[in-house]
Parts: structure tokens; C-alpha cells; sequence
């Protein structure tokens, strides 16, 4: 992927991801299974069109499509995602 | 409330809800940025770092949506957002011309977990904000504050002039406390006997700055994308771990 001035990260998705997961999840891992690289999802890049297009920072490799729609989100995951959390 | 029908049949544990904000006061901060202090009924309190998603919605239902990050500290009784006026926006010009005490909009949050910074950590705190970028970064200097943290803290601000720097007293008053605050601007001429930087960050700068990747300080970088990109490249490039430079891209405007 080029650098350029387009994309934001993935912190600017957490709203719908904890929507969607019920979760606050901008600070769980993802391991992309193309370059391998293991990191935060608030890390990624984030590229907002008609839906959300979230990418590996290190390869660009796809990691999330999210539609964000009147009545749902919608969200298709590529690569490795570990979302934990703490056992109450 | 959107699918309430649905997560309420299951049980789930509440989801993160839209909920109604007042403002109770405005104050200004730079000729285009205000800082908004809002009354958030149920407000559950947030961490430093951590932003809310702002909703407006239109007489003809047309709907708006936008980020902003939390300026006042945790635990602090007010929620406060301190809002840059971008011209074209869609959300920034509201909140920073036409809002008046009193007006509302709906919000969610607190919003983050991985650009956030609890007093608790005892590494080094290495934070570099371009812009209205420093307003995350300020809410983390005025935690530190409030619960006596003696950790290494540091501040580069870059900003186009020194009008444009946001809460300049208070930054002063860190400077003299215990913060290492330099601040570079980067446009027009510096004010008559201007001690700060002058130009775009650089390698030489957060080399001075500090402190040296040896002590593994924990790096946070907000701003404008073409910004955070290039301080944290600079600061891999020194040396620092990539895992410990936590970033937040405001796009190329931020509003």
C-alpha cells in the first residue's frame, strides 16, 4: 500500500467495533496472515469510503470490511484476530 | 435505541450507547478551536487518551458523524472536548460557531484502548502532537498532574503559530512543574525572543528531546496523518521500539 494522506487508524473505528463486539477492541492483537506482522487493531490503517476498509500496517494486507448501515454494522475480519478480555 | 430488540433477547451485556450532551459552558482556545464543556447524564468516566464519536443529526434526519478526543483528565467532573474549527467541515463548524450554552448533541464513548496511557505505567512518556493532535496527549499531562505521577514526561508540539497553540497558559504552568515541553512552530515569523524550535519536526529535534530508546520510553503521536507518519517513522528510526510508538491519524484535516 502507498503512504499517503487518506487513511486514519483503526482508533477511529472503535466506536463500531464495540458495537458490534461489545468490546472495547481497538486494543486487541491481529496477526496478518500475509507479512506476519502482530499488531493492535488501533494501529491499522483505516480507509473510509462508503463503508471502512481496514489494513495491516506493516503490509497493507487486508484485516476488516465494515458497512456501517442504518439498522446494522456489518463487519467481514481477515487474518488472525485475538480479541481478549478480562474475566470478571 | 438501535437493536436493542435484538442484544436485549439475548441478555448482552450493554452496548455502547448514543447519549445526549449539553453544553454547559464554551471557552475559547485559539481563534478557530473551542473547548466545549459538556454535561453527559450516565457518563461512565474514561482514561486518558480515549475519544468520543459526536452524532449530529439534521432537521431532515441527514446525520454526521465525528471523532474527538477527550480533553480533561480522568476523573475529572467535567467531560471536556476542545474542537478545531475546519473550514468544509461537516460537524467542526457547528461545534466552534453556532453552538451556544445550553444547545446539545449525542455522543458515545469513551472510545480506545490502545492509545491510552494510565499513571500507573512507570516507563518514560515520550508524546509528540502536531496541531489540535495535542488535545489526547494534554488529557494524559493533566492525569499525570492530578495523581502526582513523578514519571520522565516530555512534550514536542508543533504548531503553525504560537496563536494556534492550544492551552498555552497551562502548558507553561507543566513547563515549570515537571514536563519538558518544547514546541516548534512551523509557518510564518517566531514572536520577538521565541526560545522554542522553528521548523517542521526533524530526527535532531526528538533526538534532543529524548529520552534515548535505551530507556524504553512509551511514545504517543497524534496529529494530522502526513504528521504521525513521519514522527513515527523518525522515532523507529532512532531507535524506539514500534511497538511502544502508539499513534492516532486525524486524517488529512481532522475534522
Amino acid at each position: 500500500m502507498e503512504e499517503g494522506s487518506l487513511h486514519t487508524d483503526g482508533n477511529a473505528i472503535g466506536g463500531v467495533l464495540a458495537e458490534v463486539f461489545v468490546a472495547e477492541v481497538t486494543a486487541a492483537g491481529r496477526v496478518c496472515q500475509s507479512c506476519g506482522l502482530d499488531s493492535q487493531i488501533g494501529a491499522h490503517r483505516l480507509y473510509t469510503g462508503a463503508g471502512f476498509v481496514l489494513r495491516c500496517p506493516g503490509c497493507g494486507d487486508l484485516a476488516a470490511v465494515i458497512a456501517a448501515l442504518p439498522d446494522r454494522n456489518v463487519i467481514s475480519l481477515h487474518g488472525a484476530w485475538s480479541i481478549a478480555r478480562t474475566s470478571e | 435505541m438501535e437493536g436493542t430488540a435484538v442484544l436485549g433477547g439475548l441478555g448482552a451485556a450493554p452496548r455502547l450507547p448514543w447519549r445526549d450532551a449539553t453544553i454547559r459552558a464554551i471557552r475559547p482556545e485559539t481563534p478557530s478551536a473551542k473547548t466545549l464543556v459538556l454535561d453527559v447524564p450516565g457518563w461512565p468516566g474514561h482514561a486518558a487518551g480515549q475519544h468520543v464519536d459526536v452524532r449530529l443529526t439534521a432537521e431532515d434526519g441527514y446525520q454526521a458523524q465525528r471523532s474527538y478526543s477527550i480533553a480533561s483528565r480522568p476523573g475529572s467532573p467535567d467531560l471536556e472536548l476542545t474542537v478545531e474549527g475546519i473550514e468544509d467541515g461537516e460537524v467542526s463548524p457547528y461545534l466552534t460557531e453556532d453552538a451556544l450554552p445550553g444547545d446539545g448533541f449525542e455522543l458515545r464513548g469513551p472510545i480506545g484502548g490502545y492509545f491510552v496511557w494510565d499513571a500507573s505505567r512507570d516507563e518514560p512518556v515520550l508524546l509528540v502532537g502536531g496541531g489540535s493532535g495535542l488535545v489526547p496527549l494534554m488529557a494524559m499531562l493533566r492525569h499525570r498532574r492530578a495523581t502526582g505521577s513523578t514519571v520522565d514526561a516530555r512534550l514536542l508540539l508543533s504548531a503553525r503559530a504560537i496563536e494556534d497553540v492550544f492551552y498555552r497558559e497551562e502548558l507553561e504552568e507543566l513547563a515549570a512543574d515537571s514536563v519538558d515541553v518544547r514546541i516548534t512552530l512551523t509557518r510564518g515569523e517566531a514572536p520577538p525572543g521565541w526560545s522554542g524550535f522553528a521548523r517542521r519536526i526533524d530526527r535532531d529535534m526528538l533526538a534532543d528531546l529524548g529520552p534515548p530508546p535505551a530507556e524504553r520510553p512509551r511514545a504517543y503521536v497524534c496529529g494530522p496523518t502526513p504528521f504521525v507518519e513521519e514522527a513515527a517513522r523518525l522515532l523507529v528510526e532512532l531507535g524506539h521500539e514500534p511497538a511502544r510508538v502508539h499513534t492516532e491519524r486525524f486524517g488529512p484535516t481532522g475534522d
